[in-house]
């Protein structure tokens, strides 16, 4: 009698899904957004670069520009500053990552529909961990779109690697990626995996997933949410363009008043 | 053994009782403003005076900080109760480096002496099992992280591990053998290893190899500014980090002896709350995937999200990061923000007693559950468990009525306990924390104090101080002491999850293996607040 | 051709030769010597049984005639025949093993006698099959008895070898002694002690006497098939046995257990009440639940084959029992088909079983351990050992193409065929040991699930088993003829059946093959007995494929019921493996055709450990621990745990576990009986006062009773 009301108590709460990305997530809380870049910034331009923990923020000309793979979300660059710099509620930060070699040959024919990610926890906190489990909730549900999570590295197609990669996960990585078939692809989330984050290279952590095996695609955020994951799975099986990982380039999503 | 934890402790008989039993070997030096007693100790009688606290006069160990001086390492053995502290210090020069090991009496100490072991270097006298901990078996022999001449930003020398390398093996039955999980297990967990000895249905040992996730954050938080060791407080542990954030201001607001206006102190009791509800609704949302009950698992991440998205809309950030700051918050409210955001989080507790509701009368969901994961209340009080496992064991006890902190003593709420110490009671605690935390909430909208969210800028003064909060997890106690230049000179964290896998295996034993998940989701645990 | 009589003298010439032979060579020798004589004696054997099988004769001859006794007569009929030639068709690959086996007792024991006692165990058991009386069948069986055992006894100096094999000894001395007492009651009423005259004059007992005779030859011949509760000899003496003999143990010496009570029960006095066939369906039931239910929880190869041995007896023993319950309530054709799946499966278990205790014996000379908590990872040093292994574990686990199928298969359907009974006591009696036979099927995958995974995959346990290498081809050649037989057997049902009939006809008096091969290939039109809707109807299914160039009288084992229960049960093992060969081939086909593959081998998914130990493998022990959990009640274990503990409760240095569990027969029959026994015996030994005045006391007593009665009679 319990399990009847169960499936009525479901078919009442009704559909939760966001329709992304089909349609833009507009509900707020989503994200909790990114730096944007300005032209003629005033004259405390300095003192706002120094404020970035990460080493973020440059200046380049008349502009700041904002490195995406080190920001952490500390909001020191915009509390408690007038009108520096601009604040962006988008969430397709996800961007490819081996730039020198151009974007990946496409997945999309292979995987397009069908793609199974293998994850590996490289010493994250348990943000980025807490957020990808919501892929597989009422709210995000991956499945729709075709992307299932396999426990074993020979049924994968892509690599998620969350964290900085710590020196004690090192050799488990290495026999995680040799362990997949090809053609397989990595993808990191969040700024740990890109820059190292706040723990950056020190003797416990290598500090970004590029030290230790080929990365093809990166989310930036601290920690990203889900739907920039999820722009990041669509990016790697080339189902949506990349964003810039830094500001100068376009960032879809809406702006902050 | 009866714990008197509702009376108070008054620090001057103590200190006179230990002066009258040890006159010679113990210094005591009273502050009874702050409730803090600290003692001096010889080596002599460490463990007496150490177990003796912990047995007779019932404190409890809160953690073993090792700080390395010029030509000796002091260790101070911090114990506590209502509303006091004690702290035993202990010094040693560096060419001894062996100390008596507490761990036989006081077993809460047992991984703070390994992890000293390991990071420093210094050995602890009749200890059972030292080694292997921290430090895996690629570390080079005789190399300390945590000592002053370690340089942490070069990558250390890897050692060639032996072939004939194996894992310590407990168990000598015919047929016996150890199951592998980890260090990369099922879909989205954390790296963690667990070898479970068994003869084929039973789990009759369970062996845990933590610290996968080891990345040295006590260590690289040396010389930087408190500012940067803020954000390493806060983002070692991302789902707790309101809560360590919380600790390490205290601690440092207690070195620069700064006062936090009474709006800042409302309002981190509020976002401390509310992180507290989001967490422990994500761990009724593991507990219910666990099982497999998939609408309950459903419903119970409805609730998570809205409440991520409820954060985010109100502070700009899902999980409350860039918050804190010593002397106070970093942003103001407007009081009707406050007021709709404690009216939705009701909203939310009505959805989630229904659910509550549902649950009690799933017995295929109960069955898995209850009497399964049994911590006995005896094995919790020795092991120092904290949070609300310990409070499914029958341990009435949570820092915010023991030592009240940022205006605790001013909201009312009760403590939830269960006695069963099994999965089920784990999770009525649970369910029962979310709904004070909600309580505590709306009793801080309706009274929040007007003023300042922040005190004044001040410098970082030289000294040391013990910050504390009670997270989601459990207890977790900072530990900080600054030098010239407002920068931090060491930084010892004890997070609840580190007190609470030690007694992990307690759960896991004389249970099937298809219960171990179940046990470890009833946890609710962290490697990376563990292992840092 | 020579006539069946040529070859059988040939045959007994070469034992003797070999005996001789075996005596004057030396040790180093003896192994070839007696591979070459025994496998021509084993050829000889199967010349003449192959030749009665294929043919309708029977092959008879008289000997001596006794006075007061009657004829001695040596007989084969089709029954022996198909008896002798499981013989030989396993005596001939076991003395291949020989040559490879032997030589590892060189020093140890002495090869000269275990040679001499080999031919003369081939002699006797054969004389046993072909014995036409009573009084040469019991000379021949005590030898065969006593051969056995000496055979068995061959590593004589350890202390475990001759306890087992003494109580093998005794236990089949009285098994013996309970056949032949039946048989001195069958031979009550008639004139003479050959089985001729015993089946004439069989007819006038009377039903308290047939009970006697079923009971007695029953639980007798029952000691030696190995069926419970008699068969607490069998898991004792196989792992003391060496590997060869086990062999013969298993596949040889259990179904003379078979013969003697298809000979007795269902050839010399067939058995008329439900009750009698009842018996034997129950007690093979249940032998082949306890039998199955300890050897999944076994740990030691050979043992575990010997439990499994006694299942498959008792499966046997369920067949058998089914056609007794038939031929007594008048269904002579479904009697007949009961038979046939006995048979067949006594066939394929000689087979199957041999080529396993084959495997456990290269296994047990290449590693040098038996329990398979100390092999794994096998199949990298041996992969061809592992391939018939392999063969013989999916026989035994009944799965197809192979024989063992095939055999349980039919035992089943003959289960579902209790329809056909009038009463339903019976009638749930049946659907009872169906139910059994059927999760002991069940139970049996996961026995040789577990036998052929821990010792062949995974990684090596022990040094022995990392060290072990390939065994050498006397070993090898032998195991791949059996697997190739028990392949051979699975796929072509169609053509052992019509063989299997002829033994079976003469027992219920009418021939089989029609109602389970129907001649597909060969009927014509008007049969009457196959009308043109029925062989239309299954025409369309494809039961007439290869009508054109395959011998035979189809490919179809296919029953249909009678009209009151028209029932159908159809099954084509030939016609699937074709189509498992083209699946499989046509899948190695279209990979070798697609060129774009890219193959890199890495090491197992460990979960990212740095070193996969032997550890952290499941055991043996593991594997099965669901199985002895849930039938708690039947093994009822007692577990003393040890625990090594520091100061502090909390450090645990070591925890030992030892468990102990007896045997479930051994725990409700033999123990009461035998402590009942005692305390009888403590309990008159009170008499042994030892005093000479009560002794002289006794003596008055005695010789006063004796007046007494004396003066009543």
């Amino acid at each position: 009698m319990i399990m009847v009301r169960w499936v009525l108590k479901g078919l009442q709460t009704g559909i939760k899904t966001t329709s992304y990305p089909r349609r833009e997530e507009l509900a707020s809380g989503v994200s909790p957004g990114l730096p944007e870049g300005k032209r003629e910034p005033r004259d405390g331009a300095l003192s706002v670069i120094s404020r970035c923990p990460t080493y973020a923020l440059r200046q380049v000309g008349q502009q700041i520009l904002v490195d995406y793979r080190r920001c952490i979300h500390c909001f020191r660059c915009v509390r408690g500053v007038q009108d520096v710099l601009g604040w962006n509620l988008g969430y397709e930060w996800a961007a490819y990552m081996n730039k020198n070699d151009g974007p990946p040959p496409k997945l999309e024919k292979v995987f397009g529909r069908s793609l199974h990610i293998f994850f590996v926890d490289g010493g994250a906190c348990n943000a980025c961990i807490s957020e990808l489990e919501q892929l597989n909730k009422p709210f995000y549900n991956i499945h729709r779109l075709g992307f299932f999570v396999t426990p074993t590295p020979r049924k994968a197609d892509i690599l998620l690697i969350a964290g900085p990669v710590t020196d004690h996960m090192r050799f488990s990585i290495q026999k995680a990626y040799a362990g997949m078939p090809t053609p397989k692809r990595v993808l990191a989330v969040g700024a740990c995996g890109l820059s190292g984050g706040i723990f950056g290279p020190s003797f416990a952590s290598e500090g970004g997933v590029q030290k230790l095996i080929p990365l093809d695609v990166g989310v930036p955020g601290c920690p990203p949410p889900p739907l920039a994951m999820i722009h990041g799975l669509l990016l790697a099986v080339s189902r949506k363009p990349p964003a810039s990982l830094t500001s100068s380039g376009s960032v879809d999503g809406r702006k902050k008043s | 053994m009866e714990r008197p934890l509702d009376s108070t402790v008054k620090l001057e008989n103590l200190s006179e009782e230990i002066t009258g039993r040890w006159p010679d070997q113990v210094r005591v030096d009273l502050d009874l403003q702050n409730g803090l007693c600290l003692m001096e100790c010889e080596a002599s009688v460490l463990r007496k005076v150490c177990s003796w606290l912990f047995s007779k006069q019932g404190f409890s160990f809160a953690s073993l900080v090792v700080e390395e001086e010029h030509a000796e390492f002091s260790l101070r053995y911090i114990f506590y109760s209502e509303k006091s502290q004690v702290h035993i210090l202990h010094r040693i020069p560096k060419t001894e480096a062996t100390v008596p090991s507490i761990s036989n009496f006081v077993h809460a100490a047992d991984w703070h002496e390994r992890e000293a072991e390991d990071l420093f270097g210094l050995d602890f006298e009749g200890h059972p099992r030292l080694g292997d901990f921290v430090l895996h078996e690629e570390w080079p022999e005789g190399v300390n992280p945590m000592r002053a001449d370690f340089d942490p930003s070069k990558p250390y020398v890897h050692r060639e591990v032996s072939p004939y390398w194996r894992p310590i093996k407990i168990v000598q039955a015919s047929g016996a053998f150890m199951m592998p999980i980890g260090p990369i297990y099922s879909d989205f967990a954390e790296s963690a290893h667990f070898l479970l000895e068994t003869v084929g249905e039973d789990v009759i040992r369970t062996i845990t190899r933590f610290f996968y996730k080891y990345r040295g954050v006590e260590k690289i938080a040396e010389a930087r500014k408190v500012n940067e060791v803020l954000l390493l407080a806060e983002r070692f542990s991302g789902t707790s980090a309101f809560a360590h954030s919380l600790a390490f201001c205290q601690a440092v607001e207690e070195v620069s002896k700064v006062e936090v206006p009474p709006r800042a102190k409302a309002l981190r009791i509020l976002f401390a709350e509310l992180e507290r509800l989001r967490h422990h609704v994500g761990s009724i949302a593991g507990i219910c995937g666990s099982t497999a009950l998939a609408v309950a698992t459903s419903q119970a991440s409805i609730l998570e999200e809205e409440l991520l998205r409820l954060c985010c809309a109100v502070t700009g950030h899902r999980y409350l990061f860039g918050l804190n700051t010593p002397g106070g918050i970093t942003m103001d409210f407007n009081n009707e923000v406050i007021q709709n955001l404690a009216d939705t989080v009701q909203g939310f507790l009505e959805k989630l007693e229904d659910l509550k509701q549902m649950l009690r009368y799933s017995s295929s969901f109960l069955d898995r559950l209850e009497e399964v994961g049994i911590v006995s209340p005896g094995s919790a009080v020795s092991y120092g468990l904290v949070g609300p496992i310990a409070r499914a064991s029958g341990i009435k006890r949570d820092l915010r009525t023991v030592l009240p902190y940022s205006g605790y003593e001013k909201v009312e709420f009760i403590i939830p306990c269960e006695q069963e110490g099994d999965g089920y009671a784990r999770l009525r605690v649970l369910f029962g924390e979310a709904e004070q935390s909600v309580n505590i909430i709306r009793q801080v909208a309706s009274f929040l104090p007007s003023g300042p969210t922040v005190s004044p800028s001040f410098e970082v003064t030289t000294g040391a101080a013990l910050g504390w909060a009670e997270s989601p997890k459990g207890a977790t106690f900072h530990w900080v002491r600054t030098e010239e230049d407002g920068r931090v000179a060491r930084y010892r964290i004890t997070p609840p999850s580190f007190t609470n896998w030690h007694g992990f295996h307690l759960a896991a034993e004389n249970f099937a293996f298809q219960d171990f998940p179940i046990i470890m989701a009833t946890f609710g645990l962290s490697n990376a607040e563990s292992d840092r | 051709m020579m006539e069946t009589g040529n070859f059988f003298v040939l045959f007994l010439s070469l034992c003797g030769t070999g005996i001789i032979l075996s005596a004057l060579f030396p040790d180093q020798k003896n192994p070839l010597i007696l591979a070459w004589v025994s496998s021509l004696a084993a050829i000889m054997v199967l010349l003449a049984s192959g030749k009665i099988l294929l043919s309708d004769q029977v092959w008879q001859t008289e000997l001596w005639t006794l006075p007061f006794l009657g004829k001695l007569v040596l007989k084969m009929d089709h029954l022996s025949a198909l008896f002798i030639f499981v013989t030989g068709l396993v005596f001939l690959p076991v003395s291949i093993f020989t040559v490879g086996y032997m030589p590892k007792y060189v020093s140890h024991y002495n090869l000269k006698t275990f040679g001499i006692f080999y031919h003369l165990l081939f002699g006797t058991t054969v004389l046993v099959l072909v014995s036409g009386d009573i009084l040469s069948f019991l000379l021949a069986w005590e030898a065969m008895s006593i051969f056995c055992y000496l055979l068995v006894n061959f590593a004589h100096e350890r202390e475990e070898t001759t306890r087992s094999g003494f109580l093998m000894l005794a236990m089949s001395e009285a098994g013996t002694l309970s056949a032949a007492l039946a048989f001195l009651i069958l031979a009550k009423t008639s004139s003479s002690i050959d089985f001729a005259s015993l089946k004439s004059a069989s007819t006038h007992l009377g039903p308290l006497a047939r009970w006697w005779v079923f009971l007695l030859s029953f639980f007798g011949f029952g000691v030696k098939a190995g069926l419970v509760p008699s068969s607490t000899w069998l898991p004792r003496a196989h792992p003391v046995a060496p590997g060869n003999v086990s062999a013969l143990l298993s596949g040889i010496i259990l179904n003379l257990g078979i013969y003697g009570i298809v000979l007795v029960n269902a050839d010399l006095l067939p058995l008329s009440q439900f009750g009698q066939g009842l018996i034997v369906l129950i007690v093979g039931s249940i032998s082949a639940l306890v039998g199955i239910l300890y050897a999944t929880t076994e740990n030691d190869m050979k043992k575990m084959l010997a439990h499994s041995s006694i299942e498959n007896m008792g499966i046997i023993s369920a067949g058998l029992g089914a056609g007794f319950v038939f031929m007594a309530s008048g269904h002579p054709i479904l009697a007949g088909i009961a038979f046939i799946a006995a048979f067949y499966h006594l066939t394929n278990h000689s087979l199957y079983k041999s080529l396993l205790f084959l495997g456990a014996g290269a296994i047990d000379s290449s590693v040098g351990s038996r329990d398979m908590d100390r092999l794994g990872g096998l199949i990298r040093q041996m992969p061809w050992t592992a391939l018939f292994f392999l063969a013989g574990t999916l026989s035994i686990a009944a799965l197809p193409p192979f024989n063992g199928f095939v055999s349980e298969w039919l035992t089943l359907q003959t289960m579902l065929q209790s329809t056909a009974l009038s009463s339903t006591g019976i009638k749930i009696a049946f659907a009872i040991c169906g139910a059994g036979l059927a999760l002991t099927a069940a139970l049996a995958v996961t026995c040789f699930v577990k036998a052929f995974s821990m010792s062949f995959l995974g990684m090596a346990r022990s040094s022995g088993a990392r060290k072990a290498r390939e065994i050498s081809r006397p070993m090898l050649i032998p195991m791949a003829i059996l697997a190739i037989f028990c392949l051979l057997l699975g796929v072509l049902p169609t053509y052992t059946i019509p063989i299997l009939d002829k033994s079976v006809s003469p027992l219920v008096q009418k021939s089989v093959t029609d109602e389970l091969v129907p001649p597909f290939f060969t009927v014509k039109k008007g049969d009457p007995k196959f009308d043109e809707a029925f062989i239309s109807e299954f025409h369309d299914l494809g039961a007439q494929i290869g009508k054109d160039f395959l011998p035979g009288r189809g490919l179809v084992v296919l029953h249909r019921g009678s009209e009151k229960n028209p029932v159908v049960f159809a099954m084509s093992s030939s016609y699937s493996f074709v189509v498992l060969l083209l699946l499989l081939g046509g899948t190695f086909v279209v990979c070798l055709l697609i060129k774009e593959r890219k193959v890199t081998r890495q090491p197992a998914w460990d979960g990212g450990l740095r070193y996969l130990l032997p550890e952290m493998f499941y055991t043996a022990t593991g594997f099965s621990n669901p199985v002895r959990v849930i039938f708690n009640a039947i093994f009822r274990p007692t577990t003393v745990e040890h625990r090594k503990e520091t100061v502090a409760e909390h450090f645990r240095k070591a925890i030992k576990m030892v468990r102990k569990e007896a045997h479930i027969v051994d725990r409700t029959i033999f123990q009461p009986v035998v402590e009942f026994m005692q305390s009888t015996s403590m309990y008159l030994g009170k008499m042994h006062s030892g005093s000479v005045n009560i002794y002289t006391a006794y003596v008055l007593i005695t010789l006063i009773v004796v007046l007494i009665v004396q003066l009543l009679l």
